[in-house]
């Protein structure tokens, strides 16, 4: 195989997966979205970030409970339409970490006052047509969905207090074929008719679709009777307008950055330097990537992550320049001076990068909120590294000096003596 | 060639006196806790007419019951006016807290459209979990670097290699720590962020002149003296550690500059302590890991004749 393409072929990959990472492609029902559609964090395109944990509640909260108020959360979230949101339970610590975007064309929204909201007690209620409370949440000790006894319907199965069958046994008296309207605060969440009067406390809700479904209203109707309220014991709001602005600077300051260390490696490389350019804006691509694919959140932190690793991944192409120049100063072939300089540069390369892994795995482990992207992104960047800057720059370096024209010293920066 | 082994008192002279001078500074200054690892409360309104911090305080004293610290800030390429409403550790508010200094102060300065800008809250034994995580994460990577480099590096003495590695890093460390001291920037986990990447790109630097080290004691075998060794190998590889550093300096600085004039806090007290980092990295590398490790081996030798 000729391998003076190989640089051509190299070049003209980088470019197009460069392209791919900055505009986006769609194949199909296949999509990897462009660089403006990364999604961000709150940090920069503005929001609430906010760890809720049980006021004042003596003992740790028990799954079951924090399932139930991460359904509360979810439902008065449906309410206010925020439907692009994160809502994760921490099992260990008993919390619940709740994400979501403050969005620019939303100015007059109250961000903590959805905050105190959304970790207030659920109240839930079973009303008659007319609007008349028949239960409230405490009434109803447990529920949980189920199959049927035929096994082909999935049910919601609710057991009564004492009083709350009493209740219940009058109202579905006098409701039959009426319906009776379950709400969560102000939210209807089901609205089951009453088939025939439930006098000893076990009530069914049928004809739910699926078992999710069941589920679902199953853990709603249980938040009702939570015995706690929640409250924000860590809590970050950004607004829109702070968050967009300081993306601008920092794709600014990256733009910059990346071009200051190309021309850097250029005038004192040559050759090398320019290998080393394409090798960078191919490692950057990586990392482009690997953000857009997984939609992996992108913070402040995280920008400055890929920037510093736009300096840190040329590393690779000193050390193995400098290897390059000082083999053909010692009389080396050029072929020779190239396949030695990558062979005993790479170990210090390996080295290298495998400790900057190390913490960078450390980081996204043990690293609150949005340093966890900046581990992310340099982890990215030191393993692009050993694509680009190793692999990738080998072949084009290899290829290129298959050119005659190109198989002057001088263009590897090692003066006009040897050859 | 550079005689690093033989001017070592001098480079451990000024490394001394810089890791004094931000000791003196903690005493000095002291070491402050941002909100995240202490715990407390921020909030940030971007206003347009005048404002009095002092009035300001009291107003949000009396919403809340709590010791208010209010203050102006204005930053004229944005052309933006902020009221900050600090609150210490032990009065972190609540969400509903919150809302009542938001409604006190819009009732107090209708004229001057408050707007929330941003705000963070942390109860402190939340800030006292992250804090501690963070110093877990330097002390376990501390750990592992010292584990690989000498696993990898049991050549020419794997135990001394990785001991006079730690040491440099521990060098870095404390020079990263002393311009949070020295600028007055609090520790946030922007610091264990820093610290981390400074650890883990300076011993890169560490690792490449012990590479070199490993190099030519195959290729002159016992012919010359650790110091020469050293010396040698630093020089070697010299013009690679002020380069890629140079390099990371660069992108580091690009982003200091425009984080410094767009007024963004919190990528400034991260690149700042980092391009500072950057120098001591590659510093500590040439000026101080190779000469103790030099030190190391003729210790090692003398005890052996003897």
């Amino acid at each position: 195989m000729n391998t003076k393409r190989v640089f051509f072929i190299t070049v003209l990959l980088t470019a197009a997966l460069f392209c791919i990472a900055l505009f986006g492609v769609k194949i199909g029902s296949y999509e990897i979205k462009g660089a403006d559609q990364m999604r961000y964090g709150i940090d920069i395109r503005g929001g609430v970030e906010a760890t809720y944990a049980p006021k004042d509640l003596g003992r740790a909260p028990t799954e079951n409970e924090l399932e139930a108020a991460r359904t509360i959360i979810e439902t008065r979230m449906d309410a206010k339409n925020i439907t692009d949101r994160d809502v994760t339970i921490d099992k260990n610590n008993g919390k619940i970490l709740v994400r979501f975007p403050w969005k620019s064309d939303e100015a007059n929204f109250d961000a903590q006052k959805a905050v105190s909201e959304l970790g207030e007690t659920a109240r839930l209620t079973f009303r008659d047509p007319q609007g008349n409370i028949i239960l409230g949440g405490s009434d109803i000790t447990k529920s949980y969905a189920r199959l049927n006894s035929n096994g082909n319907d999935p049910v919601v199965v609710l057991e009564l207090s004492d009083q709350g069958a009493e209740k219940f046994a009058e109202a579905t008296g006098r409701l039959i074929g009426q319906t009776i309207n379950i709400y969560m605060d102000e939210t209807l969440i089901s609205w089951p008719t009453v088939g025939t009067q439930i006098t000893n406390g076990n009530a069914q809700i049928e004809h739910l679709g699926s078992l999710e479904a069941a589920s679902s209203l199953a853990n709603k109707i249980n938040s009702g009777s939570l015995p706690f309220s929640l409250v924000a014991n860590n809590c970050n709001i950004i607004s829109p307008t702070l968050g967009s602005g300081a993306l601008d600077v920092m794709v600014m300051a990256g733009k910059l950055a990346f071009i200051l260390v190309c021309l850097f490696m250029l005038v004192y490389y040559r050759l090398p330097g320019l290998v080393a350019c394409i090798a960078l804006t191919l490692q950057v691509t990586g990392q482009l990537l690997a953000l857009s694919v997984p939609q992996f959140t992108l913070t402040l932190p995280g920008i400055a992550g890929l920037i510093l690793s736009v300096g840190m991944g040329v590393d690779a192409n000193v050390i193995v320049s400098e290897r390059i120049k000082e083999e053909l100063k010692s009389g080396k072939t050029l072929m020779r001076a190239i396949d030695t300089g990558f062979e005993k540069a790479f170990s210090s390369v390996f080295d290298g990068n495998i400790t900057v892994i190390i913490v960078a795995v450390i980081l996204m482990i043990l690293g609150s909120g949005s340093m966890l992207s900046f581990g992310y992104t340099l982890l990215c960047g030191v393993i692009m590294n050993f694509v680009a800057g190793v692999t990738a720059s080998r072949l084009m370096i290899r290829s290129l000096a298959n050119f005659k024209s190109l198989r002057r010293p001088q263009f590897f920066g090692a003066g006009r003596a040897v050859q | 060639m550079i005689k690093f082994y033989e001017h070592r008192n001098i480079f451990f002279t000024i490394s001394i006196c810089l890791i004094l001078l931000g000791f003196l500074a903690a005493f000095i200054n002291g070491i402050q806790l941002d909100i995240q690892f202490a715990g407390g409360s921020i909030i940030k309104y971007s206003y347009s007419s005048p404002i009095n911090a002092e009035q300001a305080e009291k107003i949000v004293e009396q919403a809340v019951g709590k010791t208010t610290n209010c203050q102006l800030q204005s930053n004229t390429i944005k052309n933006e006016k902020m009221l900050i409403v600090s609150l210490a550790s032990h009065e972190a508010l609540s969400s509903q807290e919150q809302e009542a200094v938001t409604a006190a102060l819009t009732h107090a300065y209708p004229a001057a459209h408050l707007k929330l800008s941003e705000s963070l809250t942390v109860e402190p034994f939340i800030g006292q979990h992250f804090f501690t995580n963070g110093i877990l994460a330097i002390a376990l990577s501390f750990m592992l670097i010292l584990f690989y480099v000498g696993f990898r590096f049991r050549n020419i003495g794997g135990l001394s290699a990785g001991t006079t590695a730690i040491i440099a890093l521990f060098h870095d460390m404390l020079m990263v720590t002393a311009v949070f001291i020295v600028f007055k920037i609090p520790l946030n986990d922007s610091f264990i962020a820093a610290v981390l990447t400074i650890i883990g790109f300076s011993i890169n630097d560490t690792i490449v002149i012990y590479d070199r080290i490993r190099e030519n004691q195959r290729l002159l075998g016992r012919k010359v003296s650790a110091a020469e060794l050293v010396d040698l190998s630093i020089n070697q590889s010299m013009m690679r550690s002020i380069n890629t550093n140079l390099a990371v300096f660069m992108s580091i600085a690009v982003v200091y500059v425009f984080a410094q004039i767009y007024d963004m806090a919190s990528i400034r007290s991260f690149a700042l302590p980092m391009m500072f980092g950057t120098i001591s990295g590659c510093y500590s590398t040439i000026c101080i890991a190779g000469p103790l490790w030099t030190m190391w081996q003729n210790h090692k030798n003398k005890t052996q004749i003897a």
